[in-house]
């Protein structure tokens, strides 16, 4: 089957829409489908080979973050022309309302499209204003996934009509594999917390942590905090009391390997994510690799977590209560054997959101929507048509 | 105003009109082919489970009492699918001829024939049962998929149907309205 990728944000910055994108496009071609990638990107960039670049990203502010979108007439010219170019059995949309390469996709498609929602933010007011303009192109989607509970109820609130629920996939092998590094392993007395997200986010919560580092020193002396992820870090240092700032390492962004093997070091992997979250990626990879879970108690988080028969493969804290997280961190941390129920738990359930199981209920969608656009291809049009559509309509 | 710039104003909001109800005609168009499409996809996999089915039933990875079953309740399935004629039906289709209970009854069958244990235990052993397996669950998958899509492409019909404009222009022709396709697709466990 040919399939065409939409991302909407720029594959030179990680995220989680963009890693998504990019293992599904490598599973398809594992599995004998021809995938092509189009992603906003800067030229120069060192890119994939199934990612066709379609331009330099803007940032700008968009959905309460700042996000690299590509729009305008030049951007929309070679979407038409890829979309051409590739004669797509499926085009698979990735967050179909980005005002960025999605929108002019889902305008210029005339293959079957499907779509998947990520985001759990659609504002309804800029629903409203632009649905008459949007409703042609919505109308042409044959099917559609939300990554996520919360997705699916931002699609049936916002936009109208459902979708079927498919996780987020990730490469659980990769984590379990990891092993810990010893520059970063802790011992008895000196447990390592480990942090993973952009650290000029404030919705990723590392000031909550930051706020309740203090009491979990009182604690426990020895614990040290690993931050990984991007962003400035000596404005975040600076931030930070002296005696945290002493436990405190900032590693940066790390290389998949390098993360997977954080995790396995830590004795804890505290998220504190204070909204945003749709779903909830980390914490799954942070299972996979086997790190015992505490996080924010977000609606999407405490369903990524529960296992239902099997029970919580993690432990929650007040979402944005710093007190009730050292709390509840100063517990789990002097407690090993809980840890290592939760440890163990928490590889079990990652293996529900494997590639393995989740490609194979996308490439269902393909197969479905795929059987159903056969007959004809559909344009989307501002002004109706004088001509009527040949084959096989209603009269 | 004068006579002609009346007359004007008037051709103006004709035209717009017809604009208007061309455009609705053209979008219902477009959607009536959507739920045509879905629905045939539907038909396609409804019928592949059936045929994965009774392909299992044969196998004799399952007893002969549930495979007797399993053969009975999917050859009725695709036997409902032959008897399907298209020639008397304006609408090439667009519903799903009463088969909903057919394929409800199929569902529970594969239920009750295919216990966890039971399908375990096909899985454990491999070979042509465990394969058909594989093939009932996948097809399984692609009915529920196809069933929710033809529903949201019918309920968009539907919305677009009940405005009082396309009613009192007949743009919808002699369309039947297409209706939801309501049975049990819930997939057997694993």
């Amino acid at each position: 089957m040919k399939i065409g990728l939409v991302s909407p944000y720029s594959f030179d910055v990680p995220g989680g829409v963009q890693f998504h994108i990019r293992d599904l496009a490598e599973y398809l071609i594992r599995n004998g489908h021809e995938a092509s990638v189009l992603a906003p990107a800067d030229e120069g960039t060192d890119l994939p080979p199934y990612v066709v670049p379609a331009g330099r990203a803007v940032p700008i502010r968009y959905n309460g973050s700042t996000a690299r979108l590509l729009f305008g007439p030049v951007a929309a010219a070679k979407v038409g022309r890829w979309l051409d170019e590739g004669d797509f059995d499926v085009i698979h949309i990735h967050e179909p309302l980005a005002p960025s390469l999605s929108l002019l996709a889902l305008w210029a498609a005339t293959s079957p499209v499907v779509t998947t929602f990520h985001t759990s933010n659609v504002r309804s007011r800029v629903m409203q204003a632009t649905y008459p303009l949007l409703r042609p192109s919505l109308e042409k989607i044959r099917g559609r996934i939300a990554v996520s509970e919360d997705a699916r109820r931002t699609v049936t609130t916002h936009i109208g009509g459902d979708a079927v629920v498919i996780p987020n996939g990730v490469d659980t092998a990769a984590f379990a594999r990891a092993t810990g590094d010893p520059r970063w392993v802790g011992g008895p007395g000196s447990p390592t917390i480990v942090f993973l997200g952009r650290i000029d986010e404030p919705r990723k919560g590392l000031p909550v942590l930051a706020a309740a580092m203090p009491a979990i020193l009182d604690a426990v002396p020895g614990a040290r905090l690993l931050v990984v992820g991007p962003g400035g870090t000596e404005a975040a240092r600076a931030k930070l009391p002296e005696r945290v700032r002493a436990a405190t390492e900032f590693l940066g962004a790390l290389s998949d390997e390098d993360k997977a093997s954080a995790l396995a070091s830590a004795d804890l992997y505290i998220a504190p994510h204070t909204g945003g979250e749709s779903f909830g990626i980390v914490l799954v990879e942070a299972m996979a690799a086997g790190a015992p879970v505490l996080a924010s108690d977000l609606a999407a988080f405490q369903r990524v977590l529960d296992g239902g028969r099997a029970g919580m493969s993690g432990a929650l804290f007040a979402n944005g209560r710093s007190e009730d997280l050292s709390a509840r961190a100063v517990e789990l941390l002097r407690d090993p054997a809980r840890l290592q129920v939760l440890s163990d738990l928490g590889r079990q359930r990652a293996q529900t959101f494997d590639w393995q199981v989740v490609a194979k209920e996308i490439l269902a969608v393909y197969d479905t929507v795929a059987d159903a656009g056969s007959h004809h291809r559909e344009v989307t049009r501002l002004r109706p048509g004088l001509e009527r559509r040949t084959g096989g309509g209603p009269a | 105003m004068t006579v002609i710039s009346w007359i004007v104003v008037v051709i103006c909001l004709l035209v717009i009109m017809a604009w208007y109800l061309s455009y609705s005609a053209a979008r219902l168009d477009r959607l009536h082919a959507k739920v045509e499409g879905a629905l045939s996809a539907l038909d396609a996999h409804v019928v592949r489970r059936a045929e994965a089915g009774l392909e299992l039933a044969n196998s004799g990875a399952i007893d002969p009492a549930s495979g007797f079953l399993l053969a009975a309740a999917a050859s009725e399935s695709l036997e409902r699918v032959n008897e399907r004629t298209f020639e008397s039906d304006l609408l090439e289709g667009q519903h799903f001829a009463g088969r909903e209970t057919v394929e409800s009854e199929l569902t529970e069958v594969l239920h009750a024939a295919l216990p966890p244990e039971v399908s375990g235990d096909i899985e454990a052993k491999g070979g042509v049962g465990a394969a058909a397996l594989e093939r009932v669950r996948e097809a399984g998958l692609r009915v529920q998929l196809a069933r929710r899509f033809h529903n949201e492409a019918v309920k968009e019909v539907q919305r677009v149907r009940a405005k009082r404009v396309v009613r009192l222009f007949r743009l919808a022709g002699y369309a039947d309205l297409p209706q939801t396709v309501e049975f049990d697709d819930a997939q057997i466990g694993s």
